[in-house]
């Protein structure tokens, strides 16, 4: 489904990532893991559109994506979850949701899609009108990934969903991540929590200093030594 | 009595299109954060458009903006994309000075054109009057007043209940976020500016009947405008109206209590006093 092709990015033309190459199979559900500063964030971005590959390809179904705008991939289904969750704090939850749908593929179907997501997050249809920055930093998440799946995405990219939730929520947040996952979604999720990722993703790949570290099944990312070492910045 | 009420009315009526005109600069503040210190030119702009096209068509004011408005939005969208866009993101105090170049340019650009005698532009409402007891209203400030509102009312529901009005907004408060919904920032910064400048050529068509132009009026309506959005909070859009009306108020109170120039002061000296109480303006109730 998608295939990073020797993908150099970053800001200002100064390279943040190099030589990056991954792939992703429909359905499956991939993580990204690195410590801070290690890539993870630009490198979603760079998927999304939001930073300019320098050089490298990016491929989506089969076709090259690498130049196109944000907006143009939303309405091919790559969509973003971004960290912080970067809800609109003063609009309602439901305006929050139209927005998610109203890039020109999802619009159409707004009202059933909004359904599903309610379906999904009950807590959220029971105060659609509440304001967005009220809501409790879980709720917030709930309303981010809900969010996401207004835009009908195809490939949903998490970046650290868990970051600053209660250990019961990002339990919470994680069983609708596996959900969402056994109904066909293909999930990138971007975390810092090692052992979390680990245990949700079948691949990985694990970044340090803008490159590829260490890539393969969970059990082979986990006891390879250099994964330690990536964290550790040794 | 009378002179109370005839001030408050008098001052109510053109307070709405001030609330108006800076309606169109806090929509644009908030989506690019840019203060446009050349408003008060394109209000100029709008109105000497409105002469010549009454010079040339003997058009009333108030249908010349079939015209004006199309030609303003397109012009508002020319300016951003190739004067303002690019400076945005770089240091604030180049937008400032690019838009008050931008402001001398109009000025001396109908200067040029239209010589420095103060203009009038005839009105068929013009010299009409209604008198409401002691009160005498004059037709063309309940035109504005009315259209004022309505515009405004408009402009809340378009920002509150379309796909466009939510984009504006979304803009607003997270560029970043907006972007990954697959909204084009751009556009609807060009789209919002634009916008805000077709608002000032209906706003000077408002305006105009019964009022002499001339070409260095633009920086009078500029610094009314910017009162009103200071007051209101900048991006406000009640407080913004509120903020309007105060300042209309404190204008009338001052040209009909206050001889001279300590009347002309009085809004400056009002807003100075609200300023000193309430910093952040009169931002009692969000309503982006």
């Amino acid at each position: 489904m998608l295939e990073i092709d020797n993908l150099v990015a970053g800001y200002g033309g100064v390279p943040v990532l190099r030589d990056i190459n991954a792939k992703m199979a429909a359905g499956e559900i991939v993580g990204l893991l690195g410590a801070n500063n290690a890539g993870k964030t630009t490198l979603i971005n760079a998927l999304s559109g939001m930073v300019k590959p320098i050089s490298g390809r990016i491929l989506f179904l089969g076709e090259d994506i690498s130049k196109l705008t944000p907006q143009a991939r939303v309405e091919l289904g790559i969509v973003q979850v971004p960290e912080g969750r970067l809800v609109f704090p003063e609009m309602s939850i439901r305006e929050n949701l139209l927005l998610g749908g109203i890039n020109a593929h999802a619009r159409k179907h707004r009202p059933q899609q909004m359904e599903k997501v309610i379906g999904l997050f009950p807590r959220l249809g029971e105060r659609l009108t509440q304001s967005a920055g009220s809501l409790s930093g879980g709720e917030q998440q709930m309303l981010a990934i809900g969010r996401g799946l207004m835009a009908e995405a195809k490939l949903l990219m998490l970046d650290e969903p868990s970051l600053g939730l209660s250990p019961l929520f990002v339990q919470y947040i994680f069983e609708i991540i596996d959900k969402l996952h056994a109904d066909g979604l293909t999930i990138l999720l971007v975390e810092q929590n090692l052992n979390l990722t680990l245990r949700h993703a079948k691949r990985c790949y694990v970044l340090e200093r803008g490159q590829v570290a260490v890539e393969g099944d969970a059990e082979t990312v986990k006891n390879d030594p250099r994964t330690r070492s990536a964290y550790l910045g040794l | 009595m009378t002179e109370l009420y005839q001030a408050l009315a008098q001052g109510l009526l053109i307070g709405a299109t001030y609330g108006l005109l800076a309606l169109g600069m806090g929509l644009v503040y908030g989506v690019s954060g840019v203060v446009n210190f050349s408003h008060g030119d394109f209000i100029s702009l709008g109105m000497f458009m409105c002469l010549a096209l009454y010079s040339a068509f003997a058009m009333d004011p108030y249908v010349s903006i079939i015209i004006t408005v199309p030609l303003m939005i397109a012009i508002g969208a020319l300016v951003y994309i190739f004067l303002i866009r690019p400076m945005v993101g770089h240091q604030f105090l180049m937008v400032v000075q690019l838009t008050l170049g931008l402001s001398l340019v109009l000025q001396n650009g109908i200067l040029m054109v239209f010589g420095g005698e103060p203009a009038r532009t005839p009105s068929f409402v013009e010299s009409k009057l209604i008198i409401l007891g002691d009160v005498v209203l004059r037709v063309p400030h309940i035109v504005a007043f009315v259209v004022s509102f309505a515009l405004a009312i408009g402009l809340y529901i378009m920002l509150r209940s379309t796909d466009f009005g939510r984009s504006i907004r979304a803009v607003h408060q997270n560029a970043h976020a907006a972007a990954l919904m697959g909204i084009n920032v751009g556009r609807v910064q060009v789209l919002t500016f634009a916008l805000g400048i077709g608002i000032l050529a209906l706003a000077a068509a408002l305006l105009l009947p019964g009022t002499p132009i001339q070409p260095t009026q633009g920086l009078r309506y500029t610094v009314i405008t910017l009162l009103v959005v200071v007051l209101g909070g900048m991006t406000n859009f009640v407080g913004i109206m509120l903020g309007g009306l105060i300042i209309g108020i404190a204008e009338a109170f001052g040209t009909i209590y206050l001889d001279g120039p300590i009347g002309l002061l009085l809004p400056y000296i009002i807003f100075v006093a609200i300023m000193l109480f309430l910093p952040k303006g009169l931002t009692w109730s969000s309503a982006r």
